[in-house]
C-alpha cells in the first residue's frame, strides 16, 4: 500500500529481531502475571456457589459483568427499546468506517472521538457500577 | 554425491546401530541373569515354595550381599515392575535407571555422532556443516520457505508503533493463546452434564494438581481479555485507524469483541452452580427482550424455555469448538490485514 513506502529506513525497525524483541518482552510480562495470578489460585481459588437448582432462586440474580450495564439499561426502559437500542448500537459500531469516511486533517478529530468515546465508556461504567450495587 | 560415499555412510550408521544393539542386548541378558527369576518349570520338578519366598523377602533376605543369594531367597517377580532396569536388591525407584540412560546414553550418542562427522569429513573431503544449517537447507530445498520468510521478518515497521498504546491488540492475542492453552488443560477434567459438572470442578479445584491455578489464569484471563480488546478498540477509535483502507479490520475487530462476550457467557454457564446457572438464565433474557426474533433467540440459545442439561452441552460445544474456530479464523484474517495494510499512521 501507499503508506508501506513512506516508512524509510529512519522512521522505522525491521519487524525481526527489533518489533519482535518488544513483543517478547510483553508476553514475557503477562506470562509473570499469568504465574502470579495462578499462583494466588492455589491459595485463593475461583471457588464455587451452591450446585444449580432450577427450583430455587437467589435473592439477588445478575449476569456476568460485562452484561451488567445493558441488564441494568433492561430495567428502567420499555422492552423493546431496550433490545433494539443495544442491537442499533453494536450495528453503528461495525458499520462505523463507512459512515465517518472523511480522512482526519487536524487532531481535532483526535478530540472529539476521545470526547465521544469517554462519555460513552463513563455512562456504561456507572451503568455497571449501578448495576452491581442496585 | 557419489555412490562409495553413500555406501560409507551406510555402513558407517550400521556399524553404530550394530555397536548399540549389542550393548543393549548384552545389559539386558546380564540384568536378567543377575536376577535368576525362579521360573516354574512345566514338569513341575522345581515348584516356587512361594510362602518361604515371601517370609525370607519380609525379613530382608534382598537385601544381603549377593554372594548368599538363593533362587528361593529371591523376591518375587511381581514386587519389581521392571527387573532389568534394577540391579538385584538396589531400590526400585525411576530415577536410578532414568539416571543411568541419560548419562550413558548421551556419553554414546555423542561418540557415535563424533564417528559419524569424522568419517563424514573423511569421506566427502569437505569441511562440516553444523546440524541447523542441514536441517534448515532440508526443509527449505523441499518447502521452499527461506525467501517469504526472510521478507515477512524483515518487513519494517514504523518506529511510532513502539508506543505502549500500540501492543493492546498483541496482549489480546497473547490473552487468547493463554485462554486456550488452560483451556484445554481444563477440558480433560471437565465433564459437560449437569450431574458431573459441578464435582468435576470441585474435583479441579482440589484434587487436580495446580488445577486450581490453572482455573484462576483462565477465569481472568477471561476477563482481562475482553478489557484488553475494549482498550485496543478505544485506542482504534480514538486514532481514527479505522479509516480507508482498514474498514473491514475494523469490523472484523468488532465481531472479535462479540466473540469474546460470547467465550464469557458460555463460559460462565459450565460451573454450573447458582451463580452461573442464574446470570445464564438472566443473560440469555436479554436476548429475548429483541422484539420478533426474541423467542426464537432464547429457544435456540438455551435448547428450550429453560436453562437444562441440552443448554450445558450446546454451551459447552460453542465454548470450545465452533467459537474457538470462528475466532482463529477472524484472526488470521485480522492479522493479515495487518501485515499487509502496515499500521496506521497517526497524525
Amino acid at each position: 500500500m501507499a503508506e508501506m513506502d513512506i516508512h524509510s529506513n529512519e522512521e522505522s525497525v525491521p519487524f525481526y529481531p527489533d518489533h519482535v524483541t518488544i513483543e517478547a518482552k510483553v508476553v514475557l510480562g503477562l506470562s509473570a502475571l499469568a504465574l502470579v495470578i495462578g499462583l494466588i489460585g492455589l491459595f485463593a481459588p475461583v471457588g464455587l456457589g451452591e450446585p444449580a437448582d432450577p427450583m430455587n432462586t437467589p435473592a439477588h440474580v445478575k449476569p456476568e459483568w460485562y452484561f451488567l450495564g445493558l441488564y441494568q439499561l433492561l430495567k428502567y426502559i420499555s422492552k423493546t427499546m431496550g433490545a433494539v437500542l443495544p442491537v442499533a448500537a453494536v450495528l453503528v459500531i461495525t458499520f462505523w468506517p463507512f459512515i465517518d469516511r472523511k480522512p482526519d486533517t487536524t487532531s481535532k478529530a483526535y478530540r472529539w472521538r476521545a470526547i465521544a468515546v469517554s462519555v460513552f465508556m463513563v455512562i456504561l461504567i456507572a451503568m455497571t457500577i449501578w448495576g452491581e450495587v442496585s | 554425491m557419489k555412490i562409495t560415499t553413500r555406501r560409507s555412510y551406510l555402513l558407517a550408521s550400521l556399524g553404530v546401530i550394530l555397536v548399540i544393539l549389542v550393548l543393549f542386548f548384552g545389559t539386558t541378558g546380564q540384568s536378567q541373569a543377575g536376577s535368576a527369576i525362579p521360573e516354574n518349570q512345566p514338569t513341575g520338578e522345581t515348584t516356587t515354595d512361594w510362602t518361604q519366598v515371601k517370609t525370607l523377602f519380609a525379613q530382608g533376605a534382598h537385601l544381603v550381599t549377593p554372594s548368599r543369594y538363593t533362587a528361593a531367597s529371591l523376591p518375587p517377580a511381581e514386587q519389581d515392575p521392571c527387573l532389568h532396569c534394577h540391579i538385584t536388591g538396589e531400590e526400585t525407584s525411576l530415577w536410578t535407571p532414568l539416571v543411568r540412560w541419560v548419562f550413558f546414553g548421551g556419553a554414546g550418542l555423542l561418540f557415535a555422532f563424533g564417528i559419524y562427522r569424522s568419517s563424514s569429513v573423511w569421506v566427502s573431503r569437505e569441511p562440516w556443516k553444523p546440524i541447523t544449517t542441514r536441517a534448515i537447507e532440508w526443509v527449505d530445498s523441499r518447502y521452499d520457505v527461506a525467501e517469504p520468510l526472510s521478507k515477512f521478518l524483515s518487513k519494517p515497521v514504523p518506529k511510532f508503533a513502539q508506543r505502549w498504546w500500540y501492543c493492546l491488540g498483541g496482549i489480546t492475542a497473547f490473552l487468547f493463546v493463554v485462554q486456550g492453552i488452560t483451556g484445554i488443560m481444563l477440558a480433560f477434567y471437565y465433564k459437560p452434564t449437569p450431574d458431573a459438572a459441578f464435582a468435576s470442578i470441585q474435583f479441579i479445584e482440589t484434587q487436580v494438581n495446580f488445577g486450581s491455578g490453572v482455573r484462576m489464569i483462565h477465569h481472568w484471563s477471561a476477563n482481562l481479555m475482553i478489557i484488553m480488546c475494549t482498550a485496543h478498540m478505544i485506542r482504534v477509535f480514538i486514532m481514527g485507524a479505522y479509516k480507508k483502507p482498514r474498514e473491514f479490520n475494523w469490523i472484523s475487530g468488532v465481531l472479535l469483541l462479540l466473540l469474546s462476550l460470547g467465550f464469557g457467557l458460555t463460559g460462565y454457564l459450565l460451573p454450573w452452580d447458582q451463580r452461573a446457572y442464574w446470570a445464564t438464565t438472566v443473560a440469555t433474557e436479554i436476548g429475548a427482550a429483541i422484539p420478533v426474533i426474541g423467542s426464537l433467540i432464547l429457544v435456540f440459545a438455551r435448547v428450550g424455555w429453560d436453562v437444562a442439561a441440552q443448554t450445558l452441552s450446546r454451551f459447552y460445544a460453542l465454548h470450545i469448538l465452533i467459537l474457538p474456530l470462528v475466532t482463529i479464523a477472524s484472526m488470521a484474517a485480522h492479522f493479515v490485514m495487518v501485515r499487509r495494510l502496515g499500521i496506521a499512521k497517526p497524525l
